[in-house]
């Protein structure tokens, strides 16, 4: 991902790093242990022009059977915690229910072909219009997804946050910026919308927490 | 002696519908190859103009409906409506006309996906996934007529999934019995079960999405009842089945041929079956919602689909570790259906292993809508599908032409293929931050290499294919002449000379050089030619067909007057042909010999024709449940619904309601009286049955005349009501459709009757019909309910 960019990781993406390399490591595994198994057998035993029947074979395939399914509900039961343990990416943070409020909400209307952002005080922006999304650094921001028209998917690459923006609907996601500095193009359509879905995109401007709060926060519920 | 091309237009035998099937849809695969190939040009390098968006979009959409619905699943079904019945020891399917519709249908609906490149505006744009409401509200007829070919391919599929499980279940050869059944046919079983219970859904979808964009019902552009959900529920519900649909032939393929080249059984055959038949068919109805993880379903149940997920992947290690170890103190020959089904496990497992990922919501955060995706769905069923069926290809042309192909020629293809496609796919597994379906990129890290590393493999890839049809040209004109069982395999369709099971091809015939093999099947046969008809021949599947595509032409160019002509021509051909078919029974102008008594067992005491009403009126349940299960979602969703009771009469419909479950028990009647042998008594109660149903009909045409006239309409300005009219108007409408496609039957089965045809031992038609009337009466008892009741 951009970890090289980013000296300290944003929390969603700390997560999401150690959940995908220990996928990694198994899937990649699994994927090298069995291909070999087969490619060692096929060699193993390959005809070479033995005459006459071929050896009367027993019914071992039980033993197989078992060994395989033991193997994996272990290893499946392993990478299925790992993920329980990762939900705190998808759920919403329960300190986002405290008075007062340490984490911030902007609502976002996506729409054929940007996205609409409006902050707590009001302000909004467009992508269209070269507005990035602004947040602040070192804090907690809720997105609430919906969408104005068509099925569009928000997604933030960097963050490894992503959610459908339908229409009638509020979607929510959660992530933390950690550095500040105006990202390109960070802001991604991950549905196919039409014709102008390569150009859905958007900035992102990460802030100091206090300018924002300045600048977009209103007053605080 | 019967013209060639009558021969083929006409033909219901197996043989010559699976030929029909397997050329047609090489040729919808290579269309959709096309498709890939302009979509690779222009993803080859950044910021490309080889083509727009929207001809880009167009690509996307239909190199994916093409590629699945008419190259994969036509490609299997033409190996299967060649070699089930041989594996099995049948003389055809249990239904050959029925089998010849399927096939029509299907290129019907193909003609009709074909024709919406042509029309103005172009074809499908909204990906072939069909996301609402960008799908209801992409202008133009084109993605009409395409959404439309949907309809007819899926109604295909259910025909043709009715024929083959009763085919499988009652038409085996004495001696053929399940612990018996080649793997080939066990795994088309098991793709038919899952194909019966899942186009019905798709059908369902389609029709929502064709009379929004025809009718202009409101199902999909009705906001406040969350469109986009209500598809992805209807969608994926068909949508994950099908990709199990899509693999298992070329699984089954591998099952089937890995003895023959390894010179042992199959490891764990019944675990393969267990693992297949019984895990993963009914949880690949349990696990859609992985495709929805985003759209903001509650996180215990994202976790719930997760472990159903993950729980699937277990039968699929089962098996893959048996085709391994099957493997294992064999003699394995590398002859080239070998190292294809090789290489289908090898991708396979790769593919599987990133399914996997996209098992975890968490990991789902970054790998949907991207290339990851794309490369896993690929490497599962171009890899293990297409490398499957490829085998398959390979193993039975020389039971199909009587020759062999070019061994050197196939090796060769096999690498290329083998290669190009590793070349093709695997960049994707790394582009995990590009979206999927974006027809242009800026030049981003790494996106402008591997696309680029990409677009070389998919001509490599494509090249290769090449090699396919040109040995398929070799074999054909110069194949040298086949062993009569070239793999040493002790299945029916290479042995049924060898064995003391009689031979499954047509009696009489002189057997070619080189034994029971390369024969394309004689139609008709001598006998049947002496008594001056064609026993394997019937206008009527090509003609119904014809008129239904004609019909939904007509249908997506309304209101235009051209659109109205083609609508009522249809209508009349398919009217017409089923009259035609009705008409032919009654005087015996297609006959089939009576299959021997065979193995049947656990379905021994159940005759044909009821077994096939029963598995067609189980599709039924799913098409209704999924149009009802539709409309709950619907309500459920909805804020703004009319006040029960405040639009629909509730006497009338009250009235209704009795008058239908009247019609129940007085069809019950007429079958009493046949079962005594009173004809009279039987054709008397069936005459009070159709007198109830018209009343329904009648009382229902007045009631939309009624309700029309007080505004209850799709354009209606209060959403409420339009969206309410849109339910009841299609789902009564599907409902009125059945009782009035039964009141036909019940002309035809009395007039029938009237002949003395029907007897106290002989009156199946009869009581085939009571099931096919009771089920009307049930699913009224859900309508009426739902509709007028709440």
């Amino acid at each position: 991902m951009y970890s090289g960019i980013l000296s300290s990781l944003p929390s969603t993406v700390a997560t999401y790093d150690f959940l995908f390399n220990w996928y990694l490591f198994f899937g990649v595994g699994a994927a090298v242990v069995v291909i070999s198994l087969l490619v060692f057998f096929m060699y193993r035993y390959r005809y070479r022009g033995e005459s006459g029947p071929p050896p009367v074979h027993k019914t071992e395939g039980w033993k197989i059977v078992l060994v395989t399914v033991l193997i994996s509900i272990s290893v499946l039961t392993a990478a299925e915690y790992q993920t329980f343990a990762s939900f705190g990416n998808i759920e919403m943070p329960s300190q986002c229910s405290a008075i007062p409020d340490p984490c911030v909400t902007i609502r976002l209307s996506a729409f054929q072909w940007g996205w609409n952002f409006t902050y707590p005080d009001g302000k909004f922006a467009v992508s269209t219009q070269n507005q990035p999304l602004t947040v602040p650094a070192g804090t907690i921001v809720i997105m609430n997804i919906t969408s104005k028209d068509v099925f569009h998917s928000f997604g933030i690459p960097m963050l490894d946050v992503k959610e459908d923006a339908v229409p009638g609907k509020v979607n929510q996601l959660w992530f933390m910026a950690s550095n500040t500095g105006f990202y390109t193009d960070a802001i991604r359509c991950f549905e196919l919308c039409g014709v102008g879905h390569a150009f859905m995109l958007g900035n992102v401007s990460v802030i100091d927490a206090a300018t924002w709060q300045t600048q977009f926060g209103g007053v605080k519920p | 002696m019967v013209s060639w091309l009558n021969r083929w237009l006409y033909t219901t035998n197996h043989k010559d519908v699976g030929m029909l099937y397997f050329f047609t849809s090489l040729y919808f695969g290579f269309v959709g190859a096309i498709l890939a190939l302009l979509m690779r040009v222009q993803l080859s390098v950044p910021n490309n103009n080889f083509l727009s968006a929207v001809y880009y979009n167009q690509a996307l959409t239909m190199h994916g409906l093409i590629m699945i619905f008419w190259f994969l699943s036509p490609v299997a079904l033409g190996l299967a409506n060649y070699f089930v019945p041989l594996q099995i020891g049948a003389d055809d399917l249990a239904f050959p006309r029925l089998n010849a519709m399927s096939y029509w249908l299907y290129l019907a609906g193909g003609v009709l996906a074909v024709l919406s490149f042509f029309v103005p505006g172009g074809t499908a744009n909204a990906g072939w996934t069909t996301y609402q409401p960008l799908a209801v509200l992409t202008p133009g007829t084109g993605p009409t007529l395409a959404y439309l070919g949907m309809v007819l391919l899926a109604a295909s599929v259910t025909l043709g999934s009715v024929n083959f499980l009763v085919s499988i279940i009652w038409l085996r050869a004495p001696g053929m019995t399940l612990s018996k059944l080649p793997m080939f046919t066990w795994f088309m079983l098991f793709t038919i079960i899952a194909m019966l219970f899942a186009f019905p859904t798709l059908i369902a979808a389609f029709v929502l999405a064709s009379s929004d964009r025809i009718l202009g019902t409101v199902f999909f552009t009705s906001t406040g009842i969350q469109p986009s959900i209500l598809w992805d529920n209807l969608f994926w519900f068909f949508g994950h089945p099908e990709v199990y649909i899509v693999l298992l032939p070329g699984f089954g393929i591998i099952a089937n041929i890995l003895p023959s080249f390894t010179g042992r059984p199959l490891a764990a055959k019944n675990a393969i079956l267990i693992a297949t038949g019984l895990i993963v068919i009914p949880l690949s109805f349990g696990v859609w919602m992985h495709h929805m993880f985003l759209t903001g379903i509650p996180v215990a149940l994202q976790g719930a689909f997760s472990v159903a997920t993950i729980a699937i992947s277990i039968p699929f290690d089962v098996i893959t570790l048996s085709f391994i170890e099957s493997l294992i103190r064999g003699r394995v020959k590398f002859a080239t259906p070998m190292l294809f089904a090789l290489g289908a496990i090898i991708l396979f497992i790769i593919g599987g292993i990133t399914g996997v990922f996209l098992s975890s919501p968490v990991l789902d955060r970054a790998f949907r809508g991207s290339y990851f995706v794309v490369a896993h769905f690929h490497y599962v069923m171009v890899g293990a599908a297409i490398f499957g069926i490829i085998a398959g290809i390979y193993y039975w042309l020389p039971r199909m032409t009587g020759k062999m192909y070019n061994e050197r020629l196939g090796k060769v293809h096999f690498l290329i293929s083998f290669v190009g496609f590793n070349i093709l796919y695997f960049p994707m597994n790394l582009l995990v931050d590009m979206p999927r379906r974006i027809f242009t990129y800026q030049n981003v890290s790494d996106w402008a290499t591997l696309n680029g590393i990409a677009s070389v493999g998919a001509f490599i890839f494509a090249g290769a294919q090449i090699l396919l049809a040109y040995n398929l040209l070799f074999t054909w004109y110069r194949g040298p002449i086949a062993p009569a069982n070239p793999w040493g395999s002790p299945d029916l369709e290479w042995t049924s000379q060898a064995e003391g099971i009689a031979p499954a091809v047509e009696s009489g015939a002189t057997p070619p050089v080189g034994g029971w093999i390369g024969q394309l099947a004689a139609a008709p046969s001598p006998a049947a030619e002496a008594h001056g008809h064609y026993a394997h021949l019937s206008s009527r599947p090509i003609q119904i067909s014809l008129g239904a595509m004609l019909f939904l032409i007509g249908a997506a160019f309304y209101p235009d007057i051209l659109g109205l002509g083609l609508l009522g021509l249809g209508g009349i051909v398919v009217v017409y042909s089923f009259y035609g078919w009705a008409r032919d029974d009654l005087r015996g102008r297609f006959q089939i010999p009576p299959e021997p008594e065979g193995d049947r067992w656990p379905f021994s005491a159940v005759p044909k024709m009821k077994l096939g009403m029963w598995v067609f009126l189980s599709s039924e349940v799913v098409l209704f449940g999924s149009f009802l299960g539709a409309y709950i979602f619907i309500r459920a969703a909805s804020g703004i619904w009319p006040i029960a009771g405040s639009i629909h009469e509730v006497p009338l419909g009250t009235f209704n309601t009795l008058v239908l479950v009247t019609s129940g028990l007085t069809m019950f009647m007429s079958l009493q009286a046949i079962r005594n042998g009173d004809q009279r008594g039987s054709i008397s109660w069936m005459a009070v049955t159709f007198v109830l149903g018209a009343v329904f009909m009648g009382v229902k045409v007045s009631e939309w005349t009624n309700l029309g006239a007080t505004g209850f309409a799709l354009t209606s300005a209060n959403p409420g009501i339009g969206l309410a009219a849109s339910a009841y108007y299609i789902i009564v409408g599907l409902h009125g459709a059945h009782v009035t496609a039964g009141l036909l039957m019940m002309v035809y089965l009395m007039k029938k009757s009237a002949s003395g045809f029907y007897t106290k031992d002989s009156h199946e038609a009869i009581e085939n019909f009571g099931l096919y009337w009771a089920f009307v009466d049930i699913v009224w008892c859900f309508v009426f309910p739902l509709f007028y009741l709440l």
